[in-house]
């Protein structure tokens, strides 16, 4: 049964992979820089390559959502099931929801399901809470550093006077700014499941609980296998999302590329690093949404953003009520 | 009226009202400082925005 969750919980993060990973390319894809299946296999490889940069601070802050005198196989296996089931319906309907909150969510109705508000104990509440917080903050510090980085790089260019020259060195600068958010990508997200799997295998009295005291001591195979199955998730792409993000969003030159990227790969390397779990699809539609604003408001599309905001709002509710029903089915199959 | 000072201001109060909730964890290091950042560098952009927008106007 515990392999049978692990397997699950890494068809999740390759999944996570389809539907998420597809955002590290969308601006590279939509400024033309580099073919789809180019674009796919660049950002995979930076997605797998992250497990031997970032600290595994996200994984820690995951596995402790539910305090672990409750967690159970069939807790994880629900809130598994509540996350795949968004995620697979927000894909069907073409909307970059997070992966990253329906999981979350899924963990959180699973838990009340099982324990009710007793699962919460005031320390995943407070874990709970940063999460919380930063579902706000992430977009907004994409944004803030998009816009930023933007009228910065497009007052240099003016007083250059060579925006096309400008341009074409901001098509190579590009695989540099996508690299660099396929990198916070794979460490954000594939984290996420390392945290799921390293709390089944503590439940399941398979891996010490200390192990969360010391996320770096995570045994390597959880680690390489997370990073490997949100890598091939990406190279399978997520190609209804590519267009949402890439040219639905608002039109984006090389320049803005890269400064929407870059702004998305700076807050993602300070999310990892400071254990908060964030959606990398949050972040870079803040960042393309600033890069975008920088010209004028109007040149946003302001109704495929309201969209995306839609499904941010009912993510985290939508997964745990998927959750909660999945634990119940699970508890009448026991 | 400057829309995106409008937008700007609003982004800045959203991240003022948040930094009070970002909790302070044992043993890791104060993240609150992102909240005020945020919410001053958006009340700046706000300014600009606002300067920018009334210096075009009056310019023929």
């Amino acid at each position: 049964m515990v392999v049978l969750v692990v397997g699950i919980a890494l068809a999740f993060d390759f999944v996570n992979g389809f539907h998420d990973a597809a955002n590290s390319i969308a601006t590279v894809v939509a400024t033309r820089v580099l073919k789809p299946w180019q674009a796919v296999c660049w950002a995979a490889f930076f997605n797998f390559a992250a497990f031997a940069i970032l600290p595994l601070e996200v994984a820690n802050a995951i596995a402790k959502i539910v305090e672990k005198d409750f967690i159970s196989i069939g807790l994880v296996f629900a809130g598994l099931m509540g996350a795949i089931f968004w995620n697979v319906l927000t894909a069907w309907l073409g909307l970059p929801s997070s992966s990253s909150h329906a999981l979350v969510g899924g963990m959180i109705g699973a838990g009340f399901a099982k324990a009710g508000t007793d699962v919460f104990t005031h320390k995943t509440l407070v874990s709970l809470r940063k999460t919380g917080v930063f579902i706000l903050y992430s977009p907004l510090v994409g944004l803030l550093l998009g816009f930023t980085l933007i009228v910065i790089v497009m007052w240099l260019v003016h007083r250059l006077h060579a925006r096309r020259a400008v341009n074409r060195s901001f098509r190579s600068l590009q695989l540099i700014s996508a690299a660099a958010f396929s990198l916070g990508h794979g460490a954000n997200d594939a984290q996420k499941t390392m945290g799921i799997i390293a709390a089944l295998l503590i439940g399941a009295n398979k891996l010490d609980a200390s192990v969360l005291d010391n996320p770096d001591g995570l045994p390597l195979w959880i680690v390489l296998s997370c990073h490997g199955a949100i890598a091939l998730g990406t190279m399978m792409g997520g190609w209804r999302i590519v267009k949402t993000m890439g040219s639905k969003l608002t039109k984006l030159e090389p320049m803005g590329g890269v400064c929407a990227e870059s702004a998305a790969a700076a807050t993602l390397f300070f999310a990892s690093y400071n254990g908060i779990p964030v959606s990398t699809t949050h972040t870079i539609t803040g960042a393309i949404v600033g890069v975008g604003s920088a010209n004028r408001l109007s040149a946003v599309r302001w109704n495929v953003a309201r969209r995306v905001a839609w499904a941010w709002v009912l993510t985290i509710p939508g997964s745990a009520a998927v959750a909660m029903l999945s634990y119940w089915v699970v508890e009448v199959f026991n | 009226m400057d829309r995106r000072a409008i937008f700007f201001l609003a982004a800045a109060a959203v991240c003022g009202m948040l930094t009070p909730l970002i909790p302070i964890e044992d043993g890791k290091p104060d993240i609150t400082w992102v909240g005020k950042s945020t919410a001053v560098a958006f009340a700046i952009l706000a300014l600009l925005s606002w300067l920018d927008h009334a210096g075009r106007r009056r310019s023929p």
